[in-house]
């Protein structure tokens, strides 16, 4: 009995510190929340746990306006929505060259493409913005593309060479048999049957090119065509003091985040894991 | 060659003429322009040899702040990113009521990005309406108040909470992974053999999760090495240059100053740095998959 009473008391207590730790990691957003829904006057006079006096559900559109935010958003979802497709078929492409078409290089050619994961953003940035400048393609789309795909192509193949190994070689015999091409076997077979590799990796690199910073802070510099976390700082830097406009406008910012998140979530915790061992 | 032998050649053209183009030769041009005293745009620069790395160490004021905050910051994140992601990922594990939706809130702050938690955390560190302030003066903590982002020496230390906020649910995921495949029949055999929980936790958890472990490590030392956006965006590496990493004093030695030739060595000793992390993990890895 007492064994029993003492096992109640140690999940009870686990529980509890498990309800303590969410709380704490929530409180940053509801603090945020509340900010963003008073107003300033509200914000200024009254205690920050006081639920705010009037919901301001004003604040959502003046932020929404006056920072652009849908603008930046909408810039940050086109080159998202380009970049990544176009990323995955060019990494895999390669990734089935490596492994799927007796390749005597395959080793060698796999380890010079890993290499560039160890190579920090920061040791390309001058030598691109020189390229850049030489072609023309400064603050334009096509050299955007060229170089946020540069960035993926390492980790993409990482991924999509893993998942492809584990596809069984009879496949490819079968293929071969019923007369398809290289490039027939690379859409019809090897591509369908990787779905859920590639829906992984579309899910991480989309998030990555969604909250890309610092090649958007360096190539991207016309305001029109901001992504949002640089559009953000810039929204940031104007409202530096309007408080409840500016919690109002990362509140916006987050949304989108979150329905993905909560529409996906199983992709997240499952796939991270998945992946890295890949 | 063979038309046989040409085709992986064409299936691997794409990828790779954008990766020497947008990753490899940039690199070795850092390296090149690394050499000069160069502001940029001038058509002219000075070839200085390896000038601008003694500099750098021996007459540069900031460098060495920098080097010692990625230092703290991998050992800081080690220590409690790492940490408490595996205290989570340990509670995680539990037949816990509501599971699912705590993973979801521990997890949820690493899907944003760097800039929105820096903005979410400045405010709340805002000394005049921020929680954190706030919160101390109404426990009656008011002597412990402080500005915290303003103040040289606790100014990382608070960037770093809202880092550490940020990052645990990376390796909770992990850890929560490698926990669920370890198989439960050596810890009914410690349980028959009269282990205690914190026996089993040291004698089988840890060791089960040794790969897991060099995975998480490895994962938070590149990411240490590369910390940029939060610092940034929440100091810009101030007060008085005492939260600059190596990254956010490359962007400022080349973007703003225009030292081009320092800021290309800075990103050199980055190169480096995060070489001397991924070559062992890589040799490891491979040379256990070969066994």
């Amino acid at each position: 009995m007492s064994e029993h009473r003492s096992h109640f008391i140690v999940s009870t207590m686990r529980y509890v510190y498990v309800v303590i730790l969410a709380v704490i990691f929530i409180l940053p957003i509801i603090f945020i929340t509340f900010t963003a829904l008073k107003s300033n006057a509200d914000l200024l006079t009254n205690p920050f746990y006081a639920f705010p006096e009037k919901f301001q559900w004003g604040n959502f559109g003046k932020a929404w306006e006056q920072g652009k935010l849908g603008m930046y958003m909408k810039n940050t979802a086109v080159i998202a929505f380009i970049k990544v497709p176009i990323g995955i078929i060019i990494e895999a492409l390669a990734a089935y060259a490596l492994t799927r078409m007796f390749f005597k290089w395959s080793t060698i050619v796999f380890s010079f493409f890993l290499v560039g994961m160890m190579i920090p953003m920061q040791a390309t940035l001058v030598p691109l913005n020189i390229l850049l400048n030489k072609l023309n393609l400064v603050n334009t789309y096509p050299g955007i593309f060229l170089i946020y795909i540069g960035f993926g192509v390492p980790f993409g193949i990482l991924i999509l060479r893993g998942f492809f190994r584990t596809i069984p070689k009879e496949l490819d015999e079968s293929a071969l048999i019923d007369g398809c091409g290289e490039l027939g076997k690379f859409f019809r077979i090897i591509l369908p049957l990787s779905m859920p590799a590639i829906a992984t990796l579309f899910i991480f690199d989309f998030m990555a090119t969604w909250n890309e910073f610092l090649l958007a802070q360096i190539f991207i510099t016309k305001d029109s065509m901001r992504t949002i976390t640089t559009g953000l700082l810039a929204f940031r830097g104007e409202f530096t003091v309007d408080y409840t406009l500016l919690n109002a406008g990362v509140l916006i910012s987050i949304i989108p985040i979150l329905a993905v998140y909560l529409s996906l979530q199983r992709f997240f915790v499952a796939g991270l894991a998945g992946s890295v061992k890949g | 060659m063979s038309i046989r032998a040409m085709k992986p050649w064409l299936f691997l053209m794409p990828a790779l003429l954008i990766y020497l183009t947008v990753i490899f030769f940039p690199t070795l041009h850092t390296l090149y322009l690394s050499l000069f005293n160069w502001n940029g745009v001038s058509p002219d620069r000075e070839f200085v040899g390896i000038q601008n790395y003694i500099d750098l160490v021996f007459n540069n004021s900031t460098f060495p702040t920098a080097m010692k905050n990625n230092f703290l910051w991998t050992i800081g994140s080690i220590t409690f990113v790492v940490g408490l992601g595996l205290m989570l990922a340990l509670l995680m594990n539990q037949k816990l009521k509501g599971v699912v939706i705590f993973r979801g809130i521990f997890y949820f702050p690493y899907v944003l990005s760097g800039v929105i938690v820096a903005t979410i955390w400045t405010w709340m560190y805002n000394p005049s309406h921020g929680l954190v302030n706030k919160l101390l003066e109404t426990v009656g903590l008011e002597s412990w108040t402080h500005a915290w982002l303003a103040e040289p020496k606790i100014a990382l230390a608070a960037v770093f909470v809202a880092a550490v906020w940020h990052g645990v649910g990376q390796p909770m995921v992990l850890f929560l992974a490698g926990l669920q495949m370890i198989p439960q029949d050596p810890y009914e055999a410690a349980i028959i053999d009269g282990a205690k929980p914190h026996q089993t936790f040291w004698y089988i958890t840890v060791p089960l999760l040794r790969e897991t472990f060099m995975i998480v490590v490895a994962i938070t030392m590149i990411a240490s090495l590369k910390v940029y956006d939060i610092i940034f965006a929440m100091t810009g590496g101030g007060p008085a240059e005492s939260t600059h990493v190596l990254a956010s004093m490359m962007y400022f030695q080349t973007f703003r100053f225009a030292n081009v030739g320092v800021g290309s060595a800075i990103s050199i000793f980055l190169v480096i740095l995060s070489m001397i992390i991924i070559i062992p993990y890589v040799y490891y890895t491979t040379k256990k998959s070969h066994v």
